[in-house]
Order: C-alpha cells, then sequence, then structure tokens
C-alpha cells in the first residue's frame, strides 16, 4: 500500500515552482497468482466497486481487468449527466445516494471531478408527458428529491435560448425541475476513483482482456486473460456492453440486449446555457460543457450492435430536434460524434447481484443510465461482496426478478430521460 | 443507415424496417412454466459475430424477414422472409 | 507589415479586377474577389488572427486551409469561421474571436505567465476546497470558452438535404481523384466526384507550370462527361455503415449549405495528405507557416506573407515553397535541409517571428519560418470504412491497410509518385471502382423480383498496383519543446507529463491534456501527438499505433445537419373546420386534435343534455377479411370472439406476451368474412403490425387479409339522447332501438354519402353513434350533422369533453389509467379475460397474475372536498408516507358538479368506501374514497342502452 501526495493549490504552486514532476497516478503490476476479487472491467463501476471493497471493507487483495484503458468504455462515451429524478421510489432512493456521493467525491479521492450542479430539466411536450414528470416530481419528493414541475415561464427564464412558442408537434408545456442534477468531468472519475482505489492496494491492469472463466464445481475458481492465468475465487462482470460475453464464460445468460448509444459535441461558443435541458418526445439531452461545447445525446440506436461506428441518422436526428427546442443554434458546427455500447435490460433497471453461477456477481444492466449510478453501484457491490448478500439499496435490482416477473417498475414510463 | 436487401423490395434503407432482435421459439401455452416462459421474453443470447434475427419491413411490403447480421460490422450476409428456409 | 500583394499569378484564382471591401476588427479592409479572410489580410499586411485558448497567445496563419487551428474567427453571427477556406464578401464583418478587450492588447494573455503553474489538468488537482467556494470557481473556470457566440433567435438561413445514388463517389479533386472519377465514369458508372476547395486540381493547383497543364486537361476531361457530378466547396463529411456518405455541399445556390446523403456502390477515397507542423520552441508564432500554406497564399492568391524567410525542408514541397518565395522577392535568408540533418530549433521574437535558431547554431533574422517536415493521412474514411491504417516509416506516414470491397484509395494517401503515375494509379483505381459498382448494382437487380436481369460487366477484377514511397525523414519533434495541439495550447512538454503522472496510454493522455479536442481535433497534429507521447512512454507507438479519426471531417452546422424544418403532424379531414371554429389544437403524438372549442364544460354538459359531435378520425381502424379472423381475434384478445354473430359489435383488450395491456377497442362484423377493428389513436400502428406479426410468424396459413383503413375513414361520434334524431335524419339505415340496439354497427348511408358504417356505442356514456364515412366526405358530413342539428342544439365537442365524459363513467384509458407494467387484472377489465381458452397472447402470465393476485387495482376515487381536483399523478399515500397508489386520472366533472378521479391502488385499499389520503403537489393531503363503481355517473348504463 502506497501513500499518494495530495493534490491542492499549494501543490500546484509548489510543482510550478521546482518544474518537479508529480508522481503517478496508477502503477503498473504483473498479475498475481491470485486475487481474493477480480472485477472485470476499467470503468467508473469496476474500480468504484474496488475503491469501495478496500476503503469501507479492507478486501484491498483485488485486482481490476481492463481490455483497453481505463474509461475507454461507457465511462468515457457517456454525456457525463448526474440526476436522481427517477420515477420509482426504488430508482430515486439508489440514484439520490448517487448523487450524495457524487457531491462528495472530490474530496473523498482528493480529485476534482468537478460536478455542476447547475439544474436539470425534461421538457413536457404533451399532457401524457406532462403527468409523467409529476408523476415523477411527487415521487421525488416523497423520498426527499428536489423535484418539481415547473411552467413554460419558468422554463425560459433558466434557458432563454428555448424557444417556447410556435411549435405545433412538440409544444413546451411545462418541465420536470431537478436543481441537484448537473454535469460532472467522466474521465475525472475513473481516473479519481482509480488513483484512491490504487494507493489503497488494488492492482489495476489495462490492456488486459479477460477471455475465459474457470469453473470447477459449478464454482468460480479463476480467471483466464491475455496475460495469463488468475485464481479467484469472486469475479465481478463490471462491463456494460460486453456484459453478456463475460457472462457466457461463466455459463451466464442475462436478459441483455447490447444497444450502440450516440452522443455527440459542438464547437464552443461562449456561456448560454446554464442547466441540462432533457426532451424525451425528441429523445435529446443538451448541455453545454465550461468549454463552451455542447455535448448531445439521443436515444440508443435502433438496432442491436457491438459497432461504436456511429450513424449519419442520429446526427441529422439530433440537429432536427435540438433545432426544433433551441432554433438559434442552427449554425453551431456539429464537431465529433461517437458511440458506447450499452447493455439494456427489458424493463430499464439494472442486473445487480449474484448469479446463477457462485462466486460470479453482475452489475451489469445500467442501459443508458450507468455513468450515474457508478459510485452507489460500486459501494453497493462492494457491500455485497463483503457481507454475501445483496443489500437494501439492490435488492429490487437482481437477476432472479425476471424468471419472478417482477419487473422494476421504471418501465411504467419508459422514455429517454438523461 | 444500412442496406436492407429486402427478398421482395430489393435494396431499401434500414429505416424502412423495424428492428425484433434475437427471437426464440413460443413456448407451448399448455405445458410451459415461468421459468421457460420468462426465459422466451426476456433472455437474450446478445452475442458476437454472425447473429441471426427479425426484422419487419414495416414501410415496404410488410414482411417479416430473418437477417444474418454481423454484430460488430453490421454486415448483412443473407435475408429471407420468415418461415421460408434459405 | 510584413505581407503584400505579389505581381499576378499564373494560377491564382482570385479576380483582381472586383475588389472587395469588408470588415475586421471594427476596421475596413479591401480585398480581391476569390480571396479568403486569410488571404486578403495577409495581402494587407495582418499577422494575427487569434489568441489561443488557454495562454491567449496571438495566433497567425499556420496551414491557410479550412483545418488551420489559428484561423476561427466570428463572421456576423456566425462563430468560428474559418478564415483560411471562407471567402470574403462585400460588407462581411469579420471579428476576432476569444479576445477581451482587442486583438492586441489581452488581459488573459497574462496566464502565460503562470503557465508553468497551468499544468495539464490543473483544474483536477485543486478548486476542492473549500467546497462551498467550488460555484464560484466554476464561473471562472467557464470564462475560459473559447469560440464566438450565438444568439436565441430563429435563423433565417435555409437548408436542404438531397438523395444520391451514384455508382462511384470519389472524394477529392486532385489528380488521382480526377483521373478515378474520369475513368470510373468512362466505364459506366454514375459517379460524383467532391472537392473541399472551390476549384478542382488539388496541389496540381499550385504547382509548376507543367503541373497546371495536367490540371487543365484533367479539368476539362471531368467537365465534358455527362454522368460524372462535380461537388466543389463541398465536404465529405464521414462515411457510414454499407457507404452511406454525407456530403456537405456549400456552394449551392437558395440555400446556405445542403446536405446529399448518397448511398454509394464504391467509394474511392483520394484525399491526399494534410501537411502537420513541426514541435519547436516557438512554433505558434505569428510568422510560422507551413510550406503549403505558403505556396497556397503565393500561387493562388498572389499573397507573400513576409520578406524575410527561413525555410526548414525535408521534402519536394519545402524546395518548391524556396522557389515560390523567391520568385515574388521574399528574401531567403536560409534554406534548412533537413535531409542534411539540421533542423531548427527555436522561432524567437515576442508576439511575431523575428528570428530562426537552427541546429547548428546560427541564428538568423527572419519574418517568415516555412516548415516541410512531412504529411498527416487524413485517414477519417479509412477508418469509418473498419480499415486500421499503418505506419509506414520509409514515407513518415500513415497509409491504408485493408479496406472492404466497397471502398478503394488512391492518390497521396497510398503513397508517393510523379503526376503521372499518379493520375495513372487513380485511373486504375476508377476502373476498378466502376467494375465493382455495376457488379453490385447487377447483384441487386437480380435479387429484387420486379427488377430486370443484368448481367454482370465482363471485365476481370483489375489489380491496381500499389504506389512506391518517397524516403521522408521521421521528423515530428525538435529537440526543444514547442505546441503540439495549437487549439488547445497543448504542448509536447504536457503530452511527457502526463504520460509520466500515469496517463500512458495516448488515449488517457490525449483525453487528460485535451490534445485533439479542440475545434479543429488536432487532425493536422495527430501524429506529432502520437510522436511525443512515444518518445515519453519509451514504446515505438508509431509502428504498433493506429491513427483513429471521428466524423465528422470538417465540422457541419446544426441547420445543415436537420435540412428543412420537417416535423410531420396528421390532420383529419375535419380540420379546415376546426381551425375556422376556435378549436385548441392539442398534440395526441403525431395527431394534432381539437382539445376544445372555448369551453369543454359546457361541450360535457351539451352531451348530456342534448347532442354533441366530435371528430374521432384518429381512432385506428383495421378492416379484416378472410375465413379465420375469429381465430386471429381469439388470439390477440383475451375475451372470446367465436360466435359473434353478423350486425355484432364487442369490446375487446389485447395484452402482449408479458401480460401487460396493449391496446384496446372494439370490433364489429360487417358480413360473412368481414370485420373492422378499432384501436386507441396511439396504438394503431402498433395493433397492425402485431397482427400481421402474428399471422406471418406463427399462423401463415390462416385465412386472414389485414388492411389498416386509419386514414381511408373519417370519423364522427355523435352522442347525446339527442343524437337517434340528428343521426336519423341524414341516414338511411333504421336506427330504431329495435332495429338498432346497442353494441351492434350496420352500414348504410350518410348525407347521402354511401358506404359509412356505423356503430353504436358509448365512450361517453350516452347514446351515440360513431359514424364512420370515407374520408374524402368527412368535412361535408361534419358540416351537414350541424346544419341539420341545429334545432336540436348540437353542438361539436373536443378531447377534453371527451376525457371528462368517459371519466365520469370510469372507462379507462390504456397508457394512462394503465402504464407498462399494468396486466390485464385489476384493470376494470377481469370480466373480459377468459382463462379457459386454450390460448391467446400473453396467457400464462394472466394465468399467474391471477393465482398469485396481488397487483394494483384501478379504482374510481372522490375527494372529501368535492372542489378539490388533485392533479393526474398524484400519489395515494399511507401516514408514515408509503406509496400506496397514485391518481391516474382527474377532473372536475360538470355533470356531478364534484371532482372524480380514477386511480391505480394497492389491491388491499380496493373497497368500497376504503379512506385514501392523497399527496397534493404542495406538500399538503387530502382525504379521500374508493367509490363502489368504476363510473361516477349512471353506473347502469340505461342512458348508453336507450
Amino acid at each position: 500500500m502506497t501513500t499518494r501526495e495530495k493534490f491542492s493549490a499549494w501543490g500546484l504552486l509548489r510543482h510550478g515552482l521546482s518544474r518537479s514532476p508529480w508522481e503517478r497516478m496508477w502503477d503498473h503490476h504483473d498479475l498475481a497468482p491470485s486475487y481474493d476479487v477480480v472485477i472485470v472491467g476499467g470503468g467508473v463501476h469496476g474500480l468504484a466497486t474496488a475503491y469501495y471493497l478496500a476503503r469501507n471493507h479492507s478486501i484491498t487483495n483485488v485486482a481490476v481487468v481492463e481490455k483497453s484503458y481505463i474509461g475507454s468504455g461507457g465511462s468515457g462515451r457517456n454525456t457525463a449527466i448526474v440526476r436522481s429524478n427517477y420515477l420509482t421510489p426504488e430508482g430515486s432512493r439508489f440514484y439520490d445516494r448517487s448523487v450524495e456521493l457524487y457531491e462528495g467525491l472530490a474530496d473523498d479521492l482528493n480529485f476534482n471531478v468537478m460536478f455542476e450542479q447547475r439544474g436539470h430539466m425534461t421538457l413536457a411536450h404533451s399532457d401524457s408527458s406532462l403527468r409523467t414528470m409529476r408523476w415523477r416530481a411527487e415521487v421525488n419528493k416523497l423520498e426527499g428529491i428536489d423535484s418539481s414541475v415547473i411552467s413554460p415561464e419558468d422554463v425560459k427564464q433558466l434557458a432563454p435560448f428555448l424557444d417556447i412558442t410556435d411549435h405545433p408537434r412538440y409544444p413546451i408545456l411545462g418541465a420536470l425541475w431537478h436543481p441537484p442534477g448537473g454535469i460532472i468531468r467522466h474521465d475525472a472519475v475513473v481516473w479519481g476513483y482509480a488513483r484512491a482505489a490504487a494507493a489503497l492496494g488494488v492492482h489495476i491492469h489495462q490492456e488486459t482482456e479477460v477471455t475465459g472463466i474457470d469453473i470447477a464445481g459449478g464454482k468460480v475458481t479463476g480467471v483466464q486473460t491475455s496475460r495469463g492465468a488468475i485464481a479467484t475465487g469472486t469475479v465481478v462482470n463490471c462491463t456494460a456492453g460486453w456484459a453478456s460475453l463475460i457472462a457466457a464464460m461463466a455459463d451466464v445468460t442475462l436478459p441483455i440486449t447490447t444497444r450502440p448509444l450516440q452522443a455527440a459535441v459542438t464547437e464552443p461558443v461562449k456561456q448560454f446555457l446554464h442547466p441540462v435541458i432533457v426532451s424525451g418526445s425528441l429523445h435529446t439531452y443538451v448541455s453545454q460543457t465550461s468549454r463552451g461545447e455542447l455535448v448531445f445525446g439521443a436515444s440508443v440506436d435502433p438496432f442491436a450492435s457491438y459497432s461504436t461506428r456511429g450513424s449519419l441518422e442520429f446526427a441529422t436526428g439530433l440537429a432536427t430536434h435540438v433545432l426544433e427546442l433551441m432554433p438559434g443554434l442552427a449554425n453551431m458546427r456539429l464537431l465529433r460524434q461517437w458511440a458506447g455500447l450499452c447493455d439494456m435490460t427489458p424493463d430499464f433497471g439494472p442486473v445487480i447481484g449474484p448469479t446463477t453461477t457462485p462466486g460470479f456477481y453482475v452489475d451489469v444492466g445500467w442501459g443508458t443510465y450507468g455513468f450515474k449510478a457508478g459510485p452507489v453501484a460500486g459501494e453497493s457491490v462492494a457491500d455485497m461482496i463483503a457481507n454475501g448478500r445483496p443489500g437494501e439499496l439492490i435488492a429490487p435490482f437482481g437477476l432472479d426478478r425476471f424468471e419472478a416477473g417482477t419487473l422494476t417498475a421504471e418501465k411504467g414510463a419508459a422514455a429517454v430521460g438523461h | 443507415m444500412l442496406v436492407i436487401v429486402c427478398p421482395h423490395c430489393g435494396p431499401r434503407n434500414s429505416d424502412e424496417f423495424t428492428y425484433q432482435g434475437e427471437r426464440k421459439p413460443r413456448p407451448e401455452v399448455s405445458t410451459t412454466d415461468a421459468a421457460e416462459w420468462r426465459r422466451y421474453l426476456y433472455m437474450k443470447a446478445n452475442q458476437g459475430g454472425w447473429a441471426t434475427e427479425r426484422w419487419f419491413h414495416g414501410s415496404g411490403c410488410r414482411r417479416f424477414l430473418m437477417l444474418e447480421r454481423h454484430m460488430s460490422t453490421n454486415e448483412i450476409r443473407s435475408v429471407s422472409q420468415v418461415g421460408e428456409t434459405k | 507589415m510584413s505581407g503584400f500583394r505579389t505581381p499576378p499569378q499564373a494560377g491564382e484564382v482570385i479576380d483582381r479586377s472586383r475588389t472587395v471591401d469588408f470588415e475586421w476588427d471594427r476596421q475596413s479592409y479591401r480585398g480581391y474577389e476569390g480571396d479568403t479572410i486569410a488571404s486578403a489580410l495577409t495581402a494587407q499586411g495582418e499577422m494575427v488572427f487569434s489568441r489561443s485558448f488557454k495562454y491567449h497567445r496571438p495566433r497567425g496563419v499556420l496551414t491557410a486551409t479550412y483545418h488551420d487551428p489559428n484561423l476561427m474567427v466570428q463572421v456576423g453571427d456566425d462563430p468560428n469561421v474559418r478564415a483560411g477556406h471562407r471567402r470574403i464578401e462585400p460588407g462581411m464583418v469579420v471579428e476576432p474571436q476569444n479576445v477581451w478587450p482587442t486583438l492586441d492588447f489581452d488581459v488573459k494573455a497574462s496566464n502565460r505567465l503562470v503557465g508553468r503553474f497551468l499544468s495539464p489538468g490543473f483544474y483536477y488537482k485543486t478548486f476542492m476546497s473549500p467546497r462551498p467556494l467550488w460555484p464560484a470557481y466554476q464561473k471562472v473556470l467557464a470564462r475560459f470558452a473559447a469560440g464566438g457566440r450565438v444568439g436565441p433567435e430563429r435563423r433565417t438561413e435555409r437548408y436542404d438535404h438531397r438523395h444520391a445514388h451514384p455508382d462511384v463517389l470519389v472524394v477529392g479533386g486532385g489528380p488521382a481523384g480526377m483521373a478515378a472519377a474520369i475513368a470510373a465514369a468512362e466505364s459506366g458508372a454514375s459517379v460524383i466526384l467532391v472537392e473541399e476547395e472551390p476549384y478542382l486540381g488539388g496541389h496540381l493547383r499550385y504547382g509548376t507550370a507543367a503541373d497546371r497543364e495536367v490540371c487543365d486537361e484533367l479539368i476539362s476531361r471531368v467537365r465534358s462527361i455527362a454522368d460524372l457530378e462535380v461537388m466543389t466547396d463541398s465536404v465529405v463529411a464521414g462515411r457510414y455503415d454499407h457507404n452511406w456518405v454525407a456530403v456537405v455541399q456549400r456552394d449551392v445556390s437558395g440555400v446556405s449549405e445542403r446536405l446529399v446523403k448518397a448511398r454509394v456502390k464504391t467509394l474511392v477515397v483520394a484525399v491526399g495528405t494534410l501537411e502537420r507542423p513541426y514541435v519547436f520552441k516557438g512554433n505558434d508564432l505569428p510568422g510560422v507557416m507551413l510550406s503549403t500554406a505558403v505556396r497556397r497564399l503565393i500561387t493562388l492568391y498572389g499573397t507573400s506573407p513576409g520578406e524575410r524567410a527561413v525555410v526548414l525542408t525535408a521534402n519536394p514541397s519545402g524546395d518548391a515553397a524556396v522557389a515560390d518565395l523567391e520568385r515574388v522577392g521574399v528574401a531567403i535568408e536560409a534554406v534548412l535541409d533537413a535531409r542534411s540533418g539540421v533542423t531548427v530549433l527555436e522561432a524567437g521574437g515576442t508576439g511575431a517571428v523575428t528570428s530562426v535558431l537552427d541546429s547548428r547554431g546560427n541564428r538568423h533574422d527572419a519574418d517568415l519560418l516555412v516548415t516541410a517536415t512531412g504529411w498527416t493521412s487524413p485517414t477519417l474514411l479509412l477508418n469509418m470504412a473498419g480499415d486500421r491504417p499503418r505506419y509506414e516509416p520509409t514515407s513518415a506516414r500513415f497509409i491504408p491497410t485493408d479496406l472492404p470491397d466497397d471502398v478503394l484509395a488512391t492518390g497521396g494517401i497510398v503513397g508517393d509518385g510523379s503526376v503521372d503515375e499518379l493520375v495513372a494509379h487513380g485511373t486504375a483505381t476508377g476502373t476498378e471502382a466502376g467494375r465493382r459498382a455495376l457488379t453490385l448494382k447487377a447483384t441487386w437487380q437480380r435479387l429484387a423480383p420486379a427488377g430486370r436481369s443484368m448481367d454482370p460487366p465482363p471485365q476481370d477484377p483489375l489489380d491496381v498496383p500499389s504506389l512506391s514511397h518517397d524516403p521522408h525523414p521521421e521528423m515530428f519533434r525538435s529537440s526543444t519543446h514547442g505546441f503540439v495541439d495549437y487549439s488547445e495550447d497543448v504542448s509536447s512538454k504536457d503530452l511527457i507529463a502526463a504520460a509520466k503522472e500515469g496517463y500512458d496510454s495516448l488515449e488517457l493522455a490525449k483525453r487528460y491534456t485535451t490534445a485533439g479536442m479542440g475545434p479543429v481535433q488536432g487532425k493536422v497534429e495527430a501524429v506529432n501527438a502520437l510522436a511525443v507521447h512515444g518518445e515519453a512512454t519509451g514504446a515505438s507507438l508509431l509502428e504498433t499505433a493506429t491513427t483513429t479519426w471521428r466524423p465528422p471531417y470538417a465540422p457541419v452546422r446544426l441547420g445543415t445537419l436537420a435540412g428543412r424544418r420537417y416535423e410531420p403532424v396528421r390532420h383529419s379531414p375535419m380540420q379546415p373546420w376546426h381551425e375556422t371554429h376556435g378549436a385548441k389544437p392539442l398534440a395526441a403524438g403525431q395527431w394534432i386534435r381539437p382539445e376544445h372549442y372555448g369551453d369543454p364544460a359546457e361541450e360535457v354538459r351539451a352531451v348530456r343534455k342534448g347532442v354533441g359531435i366530435i371528430d374521432v378520425s384518429p381512432i385506428g381502424k383495421i378492416d379484416l377479411r378472410g375465413g379465420d379472423v375469429p381465430k386471429l381475434l381469439e388470439f390477440v384478445y383475451v375475451n372470446k370472439w367465436s360466435k359473434l354473430s353478423i350486425g355484432k359489435v364487442r369490446y375487446g383488450v389485447m395484452c402482449g406476451e408479458d401480460g401487460v395491456i396493449l391496446d384496446d377497442g372494439v370490433t364489429g362484423r360487417l358480413a360473412e368474412n368481414h370485420y373492422m377493428m378499432s384501436t386507441t389513436s396511439g396504438g394503431a400502428g402498433t395493433v397492425w403490425n402485431w397482427l400481421d406479426e402474428w399471422l406471418q410468424t406463427s399462423f401463415p396459413n390462416w385465412d386472414v387479409r389485414v388492411t389498416a383503413v386509419t386514414d381511408g375513414y373519417a370519423s364522427i361520434n355523435v352522442a347525446g339522447p339527442r343524437s337517434r334524431e340528428l343521426v336519423g335524419r341524414l341516414t338511411d339505415i333504421d336506427l330504431s332501438p329495435d332495429a338498432f340496439p346497442y353494441m351492434e354497427v350496420r352500414t348504410g348511408t350518410v348525407a347521402d354519402v354511401a358506404d359509412c358504417f356505423v356503430w353504436r356505442i358509448g365512450f361517453t356514456g350516452e347514446l351515440s353513434y360513431e359514424v364512420h364515412i370515407p374520408a374524402g366526405h368527412g368535412l361535408e358530413v361534419w358540416g351537414a350533422l350541424l346544419d341539420v342539428g341545429a334545432d336540436l342544439g348540437v353542438r361539436p365537442f373536443g378531447v377534453e369533453a371527451q376525457r371528462i365524459l368517459r371519466l365520469e363513467k370510469g372507462h379507462l384509458i390504456v397508457g394512462q389509467d394503465t402504464d407498462g407494467l399494468s396486466q390485464g387484472f385489476g384493470m376494470g377489465v377481469d370480466w373480459a379475460i377468459k382463462l379457459d381458452k386454450a390460448d391467446f397472447a400473453g396467457k400464462p402470465e394472466l394465468v399467474w397474475q391471477g393465482e398469485h393476485g396481488q397487483y394494483p387495482h384501478l379504482v374510481a376515487i372522490q375527494t372529501s372536498e368535492p372542489e378539490l381536483v388533485p392533479p393526474e399523478a398524484c400519489q395515494i399515500i399511507d401516514p408514515d408516507g408509503t406509496i400506496r397508489g397514485r391518481i391516474t386520472s382527474s377532473r372536475l366533472s360538470p355533470t356531478l358538479g364534484r371532482s372524480i378521479c380514477l386511480g391505480q391502488v394497492d389491491a388491499d385499499l380496493d373497497r368500497p368506501s376504503q379512506l385514501l389520503t392523497i399527496k397534493l403537489p404542495n406538500g399538503t393531503t387530502t382525504p379521500a374514497r374508493v367509490m363502489e363503481h368504476h363510473a361516477h355517473f349512471d353506473p347502469e348504463g340505461g342512458r348508453a342502452r336507450g
């Protein structure tokens, strides 16, 4: 175990004056012959799980195995929106804990994850979506979450670029307003967790691909990787879009379909948009970063794929919808588009918990909500592994719910809702 | 936008079609149990490589089609009507 | 002032007979037609065009192209315009961006002084405490946002889209591209040739006299071929799966820009190469330029960018720059030939280059430093085609490795050669592209049964020879440090520091330092970043790495991507009447419907007391014919259908295979083998597909023909105690209660319109007739009903009144009173579910649902305070706040003079008179009770049956 130099303004000053290099964020290690826990997937879920295993439960003989670089999957491809205004009490409660962890994360990790709580606004374009907004607001309030339905005039005041007139098809009738929601620097979350976990003794193995999972006597006994074999009795699958492929190695079938989720960013312009804007009916969400770029997202692609190349119809559809909301932006330019892979479940709820193969745990099925849930999922999975059973927050999201027919109720109002 | 060469309509843009994905045979209703039925409803192989899947040509001939598509490249190597052997 | 206009140049693209006056930084300037903003300003001696993002360093011309990281300006209200590409226009107002208060004196330039403290990612290491100050820090960081400005007003520019289906599309109008386009066209293919600049020719344009001769010859051949469409000042933004190619066409009349969506059979990538900058101390000073920038400025625009030049050359382009500079009288202070090992250590000067220090220790006075140190391959289209371009050390650049059959590459991105060799390679590539395209075309035509068979072209595949690779020194960074990414102010030092901190894969280092994240995406600098990072990590990254570019190739306006504003809506045939009679529009899915005509409560009263008519055309209507229709109905509905006799109508509920309610509606039997099914408005498409799906995938031998006829009929519900009287005045159908009882259907003539069908049903709970008229006659029948019913007090009613009327009757709306988890039981339709049927969609789930019994119940609810209408979605709670249900529908009932609701509650609360607590949005609660019947009004249903 090593201790890390504390980051601070003084540190910047000191390094600036002495021009001395900073110490490494995380180290390279050889594969150890065995680990107590092997986490597959070096994204925010995997790294957070490793961090909380080490910090909260003193389980430090842990490996995070990542086939590319850390944060190369969904963690580095999402639109970095954080919120907790979900429809169901169990969903709201869960994500509220995540927001709470995010609020304290910079202090906790001594790494500025740049969480900007700019407020999160979900527009209602029809009376039925207004009803759903109110449903969410009322459930949220009962969970103590700051969430309410606001008028078109309030919408205009919070986001003056929104056109609240002249929409025959998509009038702005109001919005769900959620002040604690906002945006964050997603890479910083990954790096902050990686640095903190590494400092507690976790091994982070990048460029290490899992090629098989060893099972003997019906239980997990080890992991085969592109760099060699590891013995372990506990494997956690945190691989999002690749979840089914890893689960298949442990003879586990999941209720998951992999769908690309595309996003795009524009060139920067001077600040004009403070809150995060979401339109479920138009399958669009927009925020402006502190660098001045607009970051856009949409709903998942219309068909399953493991391709992250993206499509033109995403870009054209997105532009159409953004201009329907903010017609002043026609001469802003789309700079870059990309895609991530989402692990979609039938009820839009995650699959988190043990599986039919003892020792093989899953923290998957996050679909388009994975990044928001990173901290609380990590905390909960760590807790589950340490205590041997899922805690209260994640109990509703077990794999067995599909066979039992007790699906989560987010399906009740499934629409894009970032 | 993919091109799907519909056996009835010829090459068409994929936005004329609705994706239905992998499909399992419907269990026999009189004998099924919850485990089998819900595997039919919810569980997916979600495999990489070549996969067989169902699409619906809703804006064309309205036929249900079976495609073989590569899940990483999106290349399509066969299209046939549901129920017709290739 | 160091720039000036040269004497006329042989290849210039400016028209010196036409001057153009424009404004830059609040002062007037004059250029020539054909000038870019950058060339016109350079000709007037301007050197500084922008301030950099982080340190606000002055920046000047680097590449003089669209991709120049230093030439982003604001033109009028258009932000981030590329001054190296945009042509000047009379009256154009051009301003610098990212300066405060002025371009010359920029306060934030003081950031340079603290640069050593602004190490890469410095913000991740600070601003954390004290936490309450974080919002204030955010505001400071936001001030750094680069770029221009936009406004909220709807823009007036117009944009357009076009679909194209060329056999071959060639990207790049240089010698290889033009030759490929010609050859492909001559092989019989239809061809589009796309060139980023406003003119064809590529590097031949600013080459030798012989080059220009070849150029002119190729251009005249291109122009002479009819089936070869040329798009200049147009850029291929991306190549998507299955050769779906996006072209942004900038030089079209009538619109600002047009997006061409081309489905291409063979794509030919002839994009050439981009010149890459060199990393050394002071490499971002104004006056440091690439050789191609200087050659363009001189030869195309007759503009000399300096007076005393030092040229660092590693290739013929640098040599050509020396010749060009000499030709226009620029003093050559030194030619540093990198092929002999000499290089540049430093460009000296503050604000602009004043001297150059070479690696032999000589310092040269100069105001211009020209570098020619190598080429960057723009690999976007290769990447998008699945290729992993590899580094070729001989020529020190990336080349294609493995392209799919539908993509070919030619010209500079493939290799080097004389102009003749490039043309020959382009010709062979174009011929092969044409052959492949025509082969695919023939295959498609054969596959389509309606198509005509066409023999594939006879030629065998042509083996396109490869181009050679001219030796080129591997030059990325000198022994000094300089900027790698200009837009983001990322230096080679920053990249190395990042690697040492642990960001030791290139992707991590780029994300951490933001190299490659700026407005030009680090495209020209990509290879330098790779090389510098390789230095830091000790890995020879170049040999194992690939280069991945993400679309679009050049940024594309949102307006161009969106095209015309076009969000289609659906209107009923009666829309003209609604519009002229004060209907308030309501968006309901794609439909725009009348919500009301002024006073929904009055509309309700009219229906309860007299008669009203409502336009219900959006109701889904599906015509079913064949001997096996009853089997289909038995399967898709939860209730029984086998004994429905002719003339009868029945209500039915459909569930998905998960048992969740999918839709509801009535279906009537019009004749022996002819049924008409109705669906909810929103469910019309879903149900239509659902029927076809079962018929094709499970019951292919059933005799059923399904036709969606929603748009074929205008539908009017005539409701109220006097509806019989009203409809009776217009129809030949016998409406007497015995001849046409409740829940039956008749066909006949209404208002002299034949082939109508009428069903007697009662969503509103009143005596009512739903009249379905061939759509073209909807408006006249609507008018006739109002005319002949004037004495009966008939009035139109809208969706709002209908919602109140149905709520008074407790009729559920699928998707409002039910949700995505509502299975069949509990929603008030238990009576319809017939588990004794052998099979129907969703049956197993309903069997199990009935067994476990734990599901929400839909109940009618009334508040204790009759005036209080709890908004829909209010939660029903226990005293401890536990959620026990919610209000799904609520209105003030004009009929009962009190508030009425439907709601879902936990099963144990479904007892008449059960007390409930409703939490209101304002935080207070209000008591309510469960009613005995779903219907708040006329629970016996006598009014509808009357």
